[in-house]
């Protein structure tokens, strides 16, 4: 996943908790081993690798990727999982190595869901082209927690997997979980939300950018233009009935770039912005 | 690019999500963010028994937090104080008519009732401002103002306080420091200590404003010595010095034998004090140490709070408090707290009951029943609850009783046959409400 | 003077041997309770310091022994 995963648990035996802690731990990696696109021989892999054949691909992988079509229609084609490629090009390490018009045109031959053929369950795209499902994997893996949590008897949890987390009931005798959503530090004081239940992501581009000749560069890349979104906001953190949910409305927000807040205030979560 | 119109995606994207996810009934997410500002606030009722004080109160302390755990704390507290108080003059079987302390008019007793004061109509208003911030990691600092201001009295003041943790924030080691500069103007002026008390329009025995300069040392340590047990213990010094007398206490001057307050001759046409009695008069120095020892203990979802306070100082006053509280939860969302203290104290060294013609006059004397020898036992309960909203509210009722002895060297003649100590019986009402 | 000095070394004495004692930091979740706190409720631990400043001969203790009044 990137970034540490936790799970915060309030339960009456130590061997409960425990179990539970094994079980989100499993069901994460499960999720981890099968769709990242670092790992070989998984199912994304497979699909990476086609050539341009077409793979039958499973149950879940077939959800997830419907989902992604979804996502893909709600945004005007700004969430796209073809986008990955674009990594090729722009490497967001602080530095100013921006690159040139020809080389990014050239590897947006390469990106396009218009490209891709998908009557589920079989996937079918040109060669050279790939999925990348890290934009939604996350909080997939969340919610999926958070179900099994609720499976084995819905104590409360607080799954937490880098900064995307669910809380699946309110802590006995507390009212609430109290998470803080990181201020700029010196001169903006951190938001505590006091969470029941629900969920909590974050769209943000704290550590990975570029800089050059004053300007910078978020991460979030337009797959519509193979440059990144125009005035992004710093960070965006949505608050939703689900992860994968409040992943996504704070991504296409994201993608909406100066008129994020706009988007925001048109939708029914909570939403807090910060430029 | 497409016109930028913002519609509400939330109903695809729920049902979306719903797809992916499968069955399962997902719980609609509750979430606030909490406030800036924190408020405590309260209304409270003190009533002593008959005609004695009664106060109405309402305070308010609003706290808000910065970035880093620093903090403003700023508070108001306004007191509504009516009802009369002991002057320290004692009961006689025949009436006694006293001066009031404005010197404008006077005031009877009854025969055989405890002479009371009812000057006391006042209000006071006090306010305070605190600032905390942490210094490094382990340390904090905490720095703050206060004054208050009634109609013969006004305070002002300065506190700070250093604390650092130690041993994994097991230990705290705290110093504090608190500077008190207060001044008084009398109704009437300050009398003149040990004078008689003067017929109405008599003022010729007053002087005037009065100073009081209180220093406050504090040093204290807090211990963690388990997972469900804390404890704290405090060393604290204090020095008063300037006018400590309370310009309205009176002593009545007896006969030697007889122990009965002596008459006084009055003036035809004139109004004044049927019998003689003499404005008291303290040391204008104090020095009080205390220590105090704190511990709260959880036992499982209870919370049992026990505190003792020892306290000396050089007026010869040794005083004892013990104070116990045990929180009850019910439920997640309300508990109930019995509450106990027991306070016993020895008299001040210059307390006396009455002033005897035999004896010759004393530097120091006081016949103020908070000067004495007394007991004093306070049992409540308070109920706290949660609201709708997640706020706190809390009612607490609590009964105080003071019963006080007069040694028997100090017991004259028929005084002897009379309840001389003014016991105390008070109720306290007090609705917190904090949000 | 005598129980000045007994009353300031039995506190440092008290003082100087908790060095040892404590918990680990994941053991404080009972302590970081409200209920916990050595002041629960800081308006109703003023009021009470208020009330006994008028009536009694003691004050303070827990803290610094609030503003001065002249409540008689």
């Amino acid at each position: 996943m990137g970034s540490p995963c936790e799970l915060v648990c309030e339960a009456p035996k130590r061997a409960h908790a425990l179990r539970l802690t094994g079980r989100v731990a499993a069901e994460a990696w499960r999720i981890e081993e099968k769709f990242s696109r670092y790992l070989e021989g998984n199912i994304v892999a497979r699909i990476n690798a086609a050539s341009g054949k077409t793979i039958e691909v499973d149950e879940e992988t077939a959800d997830l990727l419907d989902f992604a079509v979804t996502l893909y229609d709600l945004s005007e084609h700004r969430f796209d999982i073809t986008s990955g490629v674009l990594r090729r090009v722009w490497r967001f390490d602080g530095s100013d190595c921006i690159p040139g018009v020809s080389e990014v045109e050239a590897v947006m031959q390469l990106v396009g869901w218009h490209r891709v053929s998908w009557q589920r369950p079989y996937l079918q795209m040109p060669a050279g082209m790939e999925i990348d499902l890290g934009g939604i994997g996350k909080e997939y893996a969340v919610d999926r927690c958070a179900a099994l949590i609720r499976e084995e008897g819905g104590d409360p949890c607080l799954v937490n997997f880098g900064g995307d987390l669910v809380a699946t009931e309110a802590p006995d005798r507390r009212r609430h979980w109290k998470v803080a959503i990181e201020g700029d530090s010196a001169t903006e004081a951190d938001r505590i939300v006091n969470l029941k239940q629900g969920a909590l992501a974050t769209s943000g581009d704290a550590r990975r950018f570029l800089l050059k000749d004053g300007r910078r560069y978020s991460h979030i890349l337009d797959p519509t233009t193979g440059w990144p979104v125009p005035d992004a906001p710093r960070s965006i953190t949505i608050v939703a009935d689900t992860c994968v949910e409040a992943g996504a409305v704070s991504t296409l927000a994201m993608l909406k770039g100066a008129a994020a807040e706009g988007f925001l205030k048109a939708q029914t979560a909570a939403f807090w912005c910060r430029r | 690019m497409s016109k930028q119109d913002n519609r509400s995606i939330s109903a695809a994207l729920a049902t979306a999500t719903c797809t992916l996810l499968g069955s399962g009934v997902v719980q609609p997410a509750v979430a606030q963010e909490e406030p800036d500002w924190d408020f405590n606030t309260s209304l409270l009722y003190y009533g002593e028994d008959g005609d004695r004080v009664k106060d109405f109160s309402v305070s308010a302390i609003a706290r808000r937090m910065f970035v880093d755990d620093r903090f403003l704390t700023l508070s108001l507290t306004v007191d509504g104080l009516t009802g009369a108080t002991p002057s320290g003059a004692i009961r006689q079987d025949v009436p006694q008519t006293f001066t009031r302390p404005s010197g404008n008019a006077a005031y009877t007793v009854p025969g055989g009732v405890l002479p009371l004061d009812d000057t006391f109509k006042d209000t006071r208003v006090a306010i305070s401002g605190g600032w905390q911030q942490p210094i490094g990691e382990t340390s904090l600092i905490n720095v703050g103002a206060s004054a208050s201001k009634e109609y013969d009295y006004m305070h002002l003041g300065v506190n700070a306080k250093y604390a650092r943790d130690f041993n994994q924030r097991n230990t705290t080691l705290s110093a504090g420091i608190a500077l008190s500069m207060d001044s008084l103007d009398p109704v009437g002026g300050a009398p003149t200590p040990l004078t008689p008390m003067l017929d109405v329009g008599d003022t010729s025995n007053r002087l005037g404003d009065q100073d009081k300069d209180v220093l406050d040392v504090v040093f204290g340590v807090t211990q963690v010595i388990s997972r469900n047990l804390v404890v704290q213990a405090n060393y604290s010094y204090s020095m008063s010095d300037g006018y400590l007398t309370d310009p309205y206490k009176v002593l009545s001057l007896v006969d030697g034998t007889t122990g009965d307050t002596l008459l006084r001759t009055l003036t035809p046409g004139v109004e004044g004090p049927s019998h003689q009695y003499l404005f008291e008069n303290r040391p204008d120095e104090r020095t009080k140490h205390s220590l105090y020892g704190q511990a709260k203990y959880y036992m499982n979802g209870k919370v049992l709070d026990a505190s003792y306070r020892y306290m000396t100082d050089d007026w010869d006053i040794d005083s004892h408090t013990v104070d116990l509280r045990y929180r009850i939860p019910f439920g997640t969302d309300s508990y109930i707290e019995p509450h106990l203290r027991f306070y016993t104290q020895t008299e001040a060294e210059f307390y006396q009951l009455s002033i005897s013609d035999a004896q010759p006059l004393p530097s120091f004397a006081s016949a103020d029943y908070r000067l004495g020898d007394f007991d004093a036992i306070t049992a409540g309960v308070k109920y706290g609850w949660r609201t709708r909203n997640d706020n706190e509210m809390s009612l607490r009722v609590e009964a105080y009783r003071q019963a006080g002895t007069v040694p028997g060297s100090q017991i004259i003649g028929n005084q002897a046959s009379r309840d001389n100590y003014p016991d105390l019986n008070a109720v306290i009402v007090q609705f917190g409400y904090r949000f | 003077m005598n129980k000045t000095i007994v009353i300031a070394a039995t506190t440092l004495l008290i003082a100087t041997g908790c060095s040892s004692m404590g918990v680990e930091p994941w053991e404080r979740d009972v302590l970081a309770k409200a209920e916990m706190q050595l002041t629960t409720d800081e308006l109703e631990a003023a009021t009470d310091d208020h009330i006994y400043f008028s009536k009694e001969a003691s004050s303070g203790g827990r803290g610094f022994g609030g503003g001065g009044c002249g409540c008689n």
